[in-house]
């Protein structure tokens, strides 16, 4: 059994605003071991993505604890790219923000940029980059600072639907290559199912985990793969039933 | 991705030819009805349709500015007004872009400052003329302040609220970083406000001239408002005419030298 990087203890999460609070989770208990895929679904608008601030520590829990062994990096939904940077200054922004300059850490980020196929575009703007590209450029500017956990939050609801087939594979394959620990908050239950080692059903607000569920794929990793097997259908079947009951 | 070695079509070509065609349709056209505006004028004054001594013409207009730059005084009026212009536009861009920092900065400053600063930018600037006699003199120096008090609060609102509008994805991945305030503001929040700050000194060019020609009017001694106020007060149209056109040129070259700050910066941004 590996050791557990990330874990919420009864966590409470209540949002303030001038019309009133919203409790946004309660009694939130889950663990993430170190190298595990772990997908987050739930309702929408239970706050999954609040969840991913409070494993960053960009917000405090009301109640409960949230411990975490290691560094995080975040993959939103959009790439985040900043226009007026070339895509190789881009992923060097995690670095020039957490004041790396040691000219091996820009090597790193670099050579992981040529490693998965960036090589000819690092000079590039990212408006001559198509949206698969573009995603691929933001996981490796997550990568860049060598990050234990990747929070991957609905990062292919944006793109078009083979684009998002493509772009699924591709991160997968990069995240179990380079042995990282991954929490993946998507409302689409097939991709977790393809992606995930493990899911985690969550309630409606307030959120908590309603069923974690090991996926049984053996060694089978590749997403589309996992999509042509018996066990996707049936696994897709309960999920449904979960959500909507 | 360019690529120099493709061969067009000769449809293509002939697209391009008809483009390049239109392109000089358009100056010629430009050119001409100016020269079209301005040959009517000429001929309503020749022919004695409409009396010079009031509506000025392009000869009497040349005539004005020759004896000007005889006498000596046509640059030193046009580097007066030029002078108080653009120290008042870069006075008014600078502290209005380290005050809309400050706002951005601070909610609370913003909170309390918003209410002024919508009163300020409201009120007549030209109201406080008598005010600014009596402060600044009757130098050049109450002309930069007029210059300065228009463009200003234009500035401070047109930055703040391109400060403000970053995006919030953006400023969200960046603490996940572990990104300062300060480092989110350098690596952020004034780079992606860069195309706003181009639109307002645009805006501000046409606020320098409003400012130092308004403060011209109330209070100078040379300049090109002066030159029209005096021009005006002893029926001189032509001197009025003169001024007005040379102020022309002068704004449009200002704009001018925006826009090409502007391409000189775009360039190496956005492709």
């Amino acid at each position: 059994m590996k050791k557990d990087i990330l874990q919420f203890q009864n966590v409470k999460l209540i949002y303030h605003t001038k019309r009133g609070e919203t409790t946004a989770a309660e009694n939130l208990t889950f663990s993430v071991a170190e190298g595990e895929f772990v997908a987050i679904i739930g309702p929408s608008g239970c706050g999954k993505s609040t969840l991913l601030s409070l494993a960053a520590g960009l917000l405090k829990p009301s109640g409960g604890t949230v411990i975490s062994e290691g560094s995080f990096g975040y993959m939103l939904q959009k790439d985040e790219l900043f226009p007026w940077r070339t895509i190789e200054k881009n992923i060097f922004l995690p670095l020039e923000i957490k004041k790396l300059k040691e000219p091996e850490h820009r090597e790193r980020a670099r050579a992981l940029a040529e490693k998965y196929g960036l090589k000819d575009f690092l000079q590039s703007y990212p408006a001559q980059l198509s949206g698969g590209m573009r995603q691929r450029a933001a996981l490796i500017r997550t990568l860049s600072t060598d990050p234990d956990i990747l929070l991957l939050d609905e990062p292919f609801s944006a793109l078009d639907y083979q684009t998002r087939l493509n772009v699924c594979e591709d991160v997968s394959e990069i995240i179990r290559s380079e042995g990282k620990t991954a929490i993946l908050i998507t409302h689409d239950i097939s991709e977790a199912i393809s992606l995930a080692d493990r899911i985690l059903v969550l309630s409606a607000r307030p959120a908590c985990v309603r069923f974690s569920h090991e996926m049984d794929f053996g060694e089978v990793k590749n997403p589309l793969r996992r999509r042509e097997m018996p066990q996707f259908s049936a696994w897709f079947e309960l999920l449904w039933k979960e959500l909507n009951g | 991705m360019k690529n120099k070695e493709i061969i067009y079509s000769r449809e293509h070509a002939q697209y391009l030819k008809k483009q390049k065609r239109n392109l000089w349709l358009v100056w010629a056209l430009r050119i001409g009805l100016l020269a079209a505006l301005l040959g009517l004028w000429e001929l309503v004054t020749v022919c004695g349709w409409a009396d010079p001594f009031i509506t000025s013409s392009p000869s009497r207009i040349g005539a004005t500015i020759a004896s000007l730059y005889r006498d000596g005084t046509l640059f030193y009026h046009i580097g007066v007004t030029l002078g108080e212009t653009i120290l008042g536009f870069l006075i008014a861009v600078v502290l209005g872009c380290a005050i809309a920092l400050a706002l951005w900065w601070s909610d609370t400053l913003r909170k309390v400052l918003e209410p002024y600063i919508v009163v300020l930018n409201a009120l007549p600037k030209i109201a406080l003329g008598p005010l600014i006699i009596i402060w600044c003199g009757t130098g050049s120096k109450a002309i930069v302040f007029m210059t300065v008090l228009v463009g200003l609060i234009v500035a401070v609102m047109h930055m703040l609220s391109a400060f403000i509008a970053t995006d919030s994805n953006k400023i969200l991945l960046l603490r996940s970083m572990g990104a300062s305030k300060l480092q989110i503001l350098q690596k952020l929040v004034v780079p992606s406000s860069l195309n706003s700050f181009i639109s307002m000194l645009k805006v501000n060019v046409g606020m320098a001239w409003i400012g130092s020609i308004m403060g011209e009017y109330i209070v100078s001694k040379a300049g090109l408002g002066y030159l029209i106020v005096y021009g005006g007060q002893v029926f001189k149209l032509d001197l009025v005419m003169s001024a007005t056109c040379i102020l022309c040129l002068l704004a449009a070259g200002m704009y001018f030298l925006v826009v090409l700050l502007e391409k000189a910066i775009v360039k190496n941004s956005e492709s």
